[in-house]
């Protein structure tokens, strides 16, 4: 980007899971620098710990060494700050949709009212309006996913991190979704930290796309996607910048299925 | 043809979902009875023994009906004011064991220290059938609170273990999206691990009952004095014989039974909507 500030550092940051006694390497030497209003995809193979380095910046799993931190302060607690939209949707169902929204705001103890004006607002943005009063149950996969970022975005947060939000959504859904998130990113100018293993996502979404390496993750190469948007999938270019990040990513698949194969 | 399959399809679809139950148990209902009848008129002939503690249906029935305008022959009691002398217990000692072992089971499903402290107890106290405490708290609390202590026992154990596992059952990923909006330790529990319990509460509150029940009945045919209740009829009703007003008075705990398991369920049908997970 054109040198705006850094919101999110991570340098040299590492997570060992210890499982009765077995010690499993999730991300190594992890660097990246997330700048504000920047849309960022981590991209890798499954198991790569690209999940594991969103929690990190949660502050859902702390981390085993280096440096995370967030506008210069360093993370080890969840907090309102960031945001995270699940795969799993994770909406609270006895909660209205509107219920849902105003979790965030009810815990930090904002009043009714206000809260109120708060999830009108983002009800309107990811177009929910007339389903304030469904339960999860009765939407929609998207649906599901729209009230997900509400909520997270009603936090106001300074990051908003995404785990695979479309991964169980069918493929129009899904394209569908990642236009009207760009709608929303250009709306609140938010900090997006976007987790997916499609690279035709990333390309579409991204303005610059981590490729991890395999277990323990750490950055293989960020790929800048210098394309105006809306972007157009058939184009020559965005083909091309495909193709440039499948070359990155096919070693690494090799690696990881080569493991799967024959564990050390 | 085409057309008449058709309906037919649908005819026997509407009979799946609705007549088929009510037909099914009516039918099982009337076979049950005939075979009684049956049962009735062979050991009558045989003018065995055994004929006695068998009246006929019609003649158990006319005792049912009796028993609500008469007194009882033996307990010497109407009875409306049997069931009610038992039901009043029922529901105190349930009340007493849900109000107790809800919050411990919250607690014992959340924190370690609480389930290490309080398992060993439960692992000991759980197998042991209720009514093995019936001669220690009969005589311990006598007639009114005896068969109460007794509900309690046996209705305290379901809940507290379904509750435990309602808390265990609290989906992680839920608690990960409530700590990311910023949820304090309070919150999690108020909001996402006690309404995530419910459903699993009220699981336990319908097996409790079914067992409160049984609980009362057999602690109060123990012979205290100034027992009364639908166990303590049933013993004095036998003792002479009657036993046409024997099976009435089961009849009327089966009715109690099933209208408290039917509040139970409306109770649990009104949070299921309530909750929007219905």
């Amino acid at each position: 980007m054109d040198g705006n500030e850094v919101v999110i550092k991570m340098q040299d940051l590492c997570k060992v899971f210890t499982k009765d006694k077995l010690k499993v390497e999730a991300v190594n030497d992890f660097d990246l620098e997330v700048e504000a209003g920047e849309f960022v995809c981590l991209l890798g193979p499954s198991g790569c710990g690209k999940t594991t380095v969103l929690r990190l910046v949660a502050g859902l799993e702390s981390k085993t060494g280096g440096i995370l931190s967030l506008n210069g302060t360093s993370i080890t607690a969840p907090g309102s700050n960031r945001g995270m939209v699940f795969q799993e949707f994770a909406l609270f169902p006895w909660r209205t949709v509107r219920k849902n929204i105003e979790f965030g705001l009810e815990v930090k103890g904002i009043p009714e009212s206000k809260r109120r004006e708060i999830s009108d607002r983002y009800i309107d943005l990811v177009g929910l309006k007339g389903f304030e009063n469904t339960h999860p149950r009765e939407l929609s996969g998207g649906m599901k996913q729209r009230v997900g970022i509400a909520r997270a975005l009603a936090n106001e947060p300074a990051v908003l991190m995404m785990d695979e939000p479309f991964g169980s959504l069918d493929a129009q859904t899904r394209n569908l979704m990642q236009k009207e998130l760009l709608r929303i990113w250009s709306a609140t100018g938010k900090t997006i930290l976007f987790v997916t293993h499609s690279v035709d996502e990333a390309v579409f979404l991204a303005d610059r796309i981590v490729v991890m390496t395999a277990r323990p993750g750490s950055v293989k190469k960020i790929i800048p996607v210098d394309l105006a948007r809306p972007r157009d999938r058939t184009s020559r270019e965005f083909i091309a910048i495909r193709g440039e990040v499948l070359a990155e990513l096919e070693a690494e698949f090799e690696k990881a299925r080569a493991r799967e194969i024959s564990p050390d | 043809m085409e057309q008449t399959r058709a309906l037919g399809e649908m005819f026997r679809k509407y009979l799946t979902d609705h007549f088929r139950r009510i037909i099914l148990g009516v039918l099982a209902l009337a076979i049950f009875i005939a075979i009684w009848y049956l049962a009735s008129w062979r050991l009558n002939e045989s003018n065995g023994v055994l004929a006695s503690y068998f009246p006929y249906p019609h003649q158990v029935a006319r005792a049912f009906l009796a028993s609500f305008t008469s007194p009882i022959p033996g307990p010497e009691a109407h009875m409306l004011n049997l069931a009610a002398a038992s039901l009043e217990r029922v529901l105190i000692g349930f009340g007493i064991a849900l109000a107790i072992s809800v919050p411990f089971g919250m607690l014992m499903g959340a924190f370690r220290t609480f389930e290490d402290l309080g398992k060993p107890i439960v692992e000991v106290f759980r197998p042991i059938p209720p009514i093995a405490w019936a001669g220690t708290f009969m005589f311990a609390f006598k007639a009114f609170w005896g068969p109460i202590a007794i509900v309690f026992v046996g209705a305290f154990f379901p809940i507290l273990i379904n509750v435990i596992f309602g808390v265990r059952s609290v989906d992680p990923v839920l608690m990960d999206a409530a700590k990311t909006l910023g949820a304090s330790r309070k919150h999690i529990f108020t909001k996402v691990i006690v309404p995530s319990t419910l459903p699993y509460m009220m699981t336990g509150i319908k097996v409790g009952l079914g067992v409160a029940w049984m609980c009362i009945v057999a602690a109060e045919m123990l012979p205290i004095r100034g027992g009364g209740g639908l166990g303590y009829a049933i013993w004095t009703i036998s003792d002479i014989g009657r036993y046409d007003y024997v099976y009435s008075i089961m009849i009327m705990i089966a009715i109690l039974s099933i209208l408290t398991a039917g509040v139970a369920g409306q109770v649990e049908q009104r949070l299921y909507k309530w909750m929007g997970m219905k």
